[in-house]
C-alpha cells in the first residue's frame, strides 16, 4: 500500500468533479429537492374531505358529527344523502358517513351502526376517514351507559374490502416500471450514438432530424411493447392484481407511457454529454415525477402549489388513467379517462417536437 | 460557378470560444481531384472537413458543395464522410454496419464492393468490437464510400492501416478520382501527400500554401515535402 498512490487516485477523482459542475450540483441539490418534496407532501398534505349526512332522529348523530368536525384527520362537510355518490365519483370527497334516523335508537339498544360509504380507490384516505370516525364515536359514546358495539356498515363505490395495497399500487406500478426502464435504455443508447461518433456520421448524411427521432422511437417502442405485455400479464395472472377494466385499454395506456418515456429520453439525452450525466436525470427528473405523480400520495392531498406541479407532469395523468381503469373499471366513455389519455398523448407529441428541435446539426 | 469546381470554400471562419479553428480559409477543389490537407495537430483540418459536410456552421464565409450552397441536405446524398475516429456501431457486424449506412443513403447494392475495396469481405460477419484498430478504420472507410459518393471526405483515413493495404487503398483512390470522384483527404503522412494532385497546407486555421506537391516544394525551395512543410510552417510562426 502506498499513501501517495492512493492520494493520487483520490485527488484525480476530486479534480474531475471540480470541472463537472453539474455532477456537483446534483450531489448537493438533488437531495434537497427530493427530501423537500417528500417533506412538504407528508407534512402539509391536505386532509381528506369527508361528507357527513345526519338523518338521526335522536341527538347522538349530531354529537358524533360535531366530534368528526373537530377531527384533525379529516375535513368534513355536511351533504345530502342523495348527493353522496355523485360527490364520491367526481372526487370531491373520499367518503361520506350517514347517521341513519334510528342511529340514537340503535345505540340505546347497544349497537352503534353508522353507514360509511367509501370511494374505495384510495386506501390511505379511507383509513384516515375510518380512524376519525372511530375516535369520534369513542369520545361521544364514552358518556353513555351500558355496553355498546360499534358496527359500521361499510360500502364501496369501487373495488371492495378485498382490495389490498398491491391492488392499489400495482395498477400504477405496471406503468411506472415500463416508463422508468424504457427511459433509461433510451437515454443511454442515444448517448452512445453521440459518444461513439455515429451521430456525427448520421448528421453528415441526408437523414433528417425527425427521421432519426422517429426511427429511434419506433425501435424502442417495439421493445417497450413486448415489455409492457410481459409486465401486464405477470401483474394480472401471477400477482393477481385486481383489475376491473379492459386489459387492452391498460395495455394501450402502458404503450402510451412507453412512447412518452422514449421521447423524453431522446429529448433529455441532448442535455447530457456522457452516460454519467444521463443517469443523473433519474434523481432529477424521474424521482420528483414519481413522488408528484400521485402514486404514493393522492395529488388532491398535496399542498396547492405542488398540485400545480403535479398537474403539468405526464406521469400524473398516466398513473391516474391506469388506476381509473384497473380499480374503477373506467372505459373510454369516461371523460376523466379521455382527459388523462389525451394529455399523455399530447406530451408524446410535445417530446417528439422538442427532441427533434434540440437534435442540433452541431455535434460534440 | 464552373462545373469543374466540386468544393468552394470562401473566407470561412469558425471560432470555438477564443480559439479560431478556421481563420478566413478560401480554397477550391476541382472535380475528380485528390486534394490533400496537411497541417499539424489542431491546425483546423477536421474543422474544415466538418464545415464542408455541413456539420459546422461557419461564423462567417460560405461553403459551396457540388454547386449547391450549404446548408443543403440534398447534396449530402452525394457526399461520403469518414470521421477521424472510426465511428461505427460496435455491437453490429462489419456487414451490418456497412449495410446500415447504405440504407441511410438509400442504395441497395454496393455493400460487397465496399467490403472488398477495404479487404474486409472475408471478415464481414465479425462484430466490430472484436476487430483490430486498423480493420475498424477500414470498415469505417467502407461505410463512407458504400453509396459511391461524388465527393469523398476522408479525415486521416489510413491511420493504423498497414503499409501494404495503404498502398492498395491509395491506388483505389486514384482510380476513383479518375472516374470523376473528388476526394479531400487529410493526412500527416508525407508519402501520402506526394500522391495528391494538390495540397493545402494549414496552420492556425489559415491556408499557408497551396499547389501540387512539386509546386509546394519549389515554393519552399526544399527537396522534399516534409522539409517544405516544416519550413513554410516555421516561417509563418516567426512572422
Ligand atoms: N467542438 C469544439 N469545441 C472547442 N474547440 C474545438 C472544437 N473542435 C475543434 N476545436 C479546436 O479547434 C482547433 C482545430 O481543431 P481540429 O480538430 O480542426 O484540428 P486538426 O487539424 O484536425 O488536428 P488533428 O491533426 O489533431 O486532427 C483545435 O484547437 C481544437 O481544440
Ligand atoms: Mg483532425
Amino acid at each position: 500500500m502506498s499513501g501517495h498512490r492512493i492520494a493520487a487516485i483520490t485527488r484525480r477523482l476530486l479534480q474531475g468533479f471540480r470541472r463537472d459542475r453539474r455532477t456537483l450540483a446534483l450531489l448537493f441539490v438533488a437531495p434537497l429537492v427530493i427530501l423537500g418534496l417528500l417533506g412538504y407532501m407528508l407534512r402539509n398534505s391536505a386532509t381528506p374531505a369527508v361528507g357527513v349526512v345526519n338523518e338521526d332522529s335522536g341527538p347522538l348523530g349530531a354529537v358524533v358529527a360535531s366530534a368528526l368536525d373537530g377531527s384533525t384527520k379529516i375535513t368534513t362537510t355536511n351533504i345530502a344523502a342523495s348527493d353522496g355518490d355523485a360527490k364520491l365519483k367526481d372526487g370531491s370527497i373520499v367518503a361520506y358517513i350517514v347517521f341513519p334516523s334510528d342511529f340514537t335508537q340503535g345505540a340505546q339498544g347497544g349497537v352503534i351502526a353508522p353507514q360509511v360509504h367509501l370511494e374505495g380507490s384510495q386506501p390511505n384516505a379511507a383509513a384516515q376517514a375510518l380512524q376519525a370516525l372511530q375516535s369520534a364515536l369513542a369520545t361521544s359514546a364514552s358518556n353513555r351507559p351500558g355496553a355498546v358495539r360499534v358496527q359500521p356498515e361499510v360500502t364501496y363505490l369501487y373495488g371492495g374490502p378485498n382490495l389490498d395495497t398491491l391492488d392499489y399500487f400495482g395498477a400504477a406500478a405496471i406503468g411506472l416500471i415500463v416508463f422508468f426502464l424504457v427511459f433509461v435504455v433510451t437515454i443511454v443508447s442515444f448517448l452512445n450514438e453521440r459518444s461513439q461518433g455515429t451521430l456525427e456520421r448520421l448528421m453528415a448524411s441526408p437523414l433528417r432530424r425527425g427521421e432519426i427521432v422517429i426511427g429511434y422511437m419506433i425501435g424502442f417502442t417495439v421493445l417497450a411493447l413486448v415489455q409492457s405485455v410481459e409486465v401486464l400479464l405477470f401483474a394480472l395472472y401471477v400477482l393477481n392484481v385486481h383489475n376491473a377494466g379492459n386489459v387492452f385499454l391498460i395495455f394501450g395506456i402502458e404503450a402510451l407511457m412507453a412512447i412518452t418515456a422514449v421521447n423524453l429520453g431522446i429529448f433529455l439525452s441532448m442535455f447530457a454529454r456522457t452516460e454519467f450525466q444521463a443517469v443523473q436525470f433519474i434523481p432529477l427528473v424521474i424521482v420528483p415525477q414519481f413522488l408528484l405523480s400521485g402514486i404514493l400520495f393522492p395529488v388532491s392531498s398535496e399542498p396547492t402549489w405542488l398540485q400545480y406541479l403535479s398537474n403539468v407532469l405526464p406521469l400524473t395523468y398516466a398513473v391516474n388513467a391506469l388506476r381509473d381503469v384497473m380499480v374503477k373499471g373506467a372505459d373510454l366513455t369516461w371523460s376523466s379517462l379521455q382527459l388523462d389519455v389525451g394529455v399523455v398523448a399530447a406530451f408524446v407529441l410535445l417530446f417528439i417536437v422538442a427532441g427533434t428541435a434540440t437534435l442540433r446539426r452541431r455535434v460534440g | 460557378m464552373s462545373e469543374q469546381v466540386a468544393v468552394e470554400v470562401d473566407s470561412v471562419t469558425k471560432e470555438f470560444g477564443v480559439i479560431k479553428a478556421l481563420n478566413g480559409v478560401t480554397l477550391r477543389v476541382r472535380r475528380g481531384e485528390i486534394y490533400g490537407l496537411l497541417g499539424p495537430n489542431g491546425a483546423g483540418k477536421t474543422t474544415l472537413i466538418r464545415s464542408i459536410v455541413g456539420l459546422i456552421a461557419p461564423n462567417s464565409g460560405t461553403v459551396t458543395v457540388l454547386g449547391r450552397k450549404l446548408p443543403n441536405l440534398d447534396v449530402l446524398r452525394e457526399v461520403g464522410y469518414m470521421t477521424q475516429q472510426a465511428a461505427l456501431y460496435p455491437g453490429l457486424s462489419v456487414e451490418e454496419n456497412v449495410s446500415f449506412f447504405a440504407a441511410i443513403y438509400g442504395v441497395e447494392g454496393g455493400v460487397k464492393d465496399a467490403l472488398e475495396f477495404v479487404d474486409l469481405y472475408t471478415r464481414r460477419g465479425s462484430v466490430v468490437a472484436t476487430l483490430s484498430g486498423g480493420m475498424r478504420q477500414r470498415c469505417s472507410l467502407a461505410c463512407a464510400l458504400v453509396h459511391r459518393p461524388r465527393l469523398l471526405l476522408l479525415d486521416e483515413p489510413t491511420v493504423g492501416v498497414d503499409p501494404q493495404l495503404r498502398v492498395e487503398l491509395w491506388e483505389q483512390f486514384r482510380r476513383m478520382a479518375a472516374d470523376g470522384t473528388t476526394i479531400i483527404v487529410s493526412s500527416h503522412v508525407m508519402d501520402e501527400a506526394e500522391r495528391c494532385q494538390r495540397l493545402g497546407l494549414i496552420q492556425y486555421g489559415r491556408l499557408l500554401a497551396e499547389g501540387s506537391p512539386s509546386e509546394v516544394r519549389s515554393q519552399a525551395g526544399t527537396q522534399n515535402l516534409e522539409e517544405a512543410f516544416l519550413k513554410l510552417a516555421g516561417e509563418k510562426k516567426e512572422s
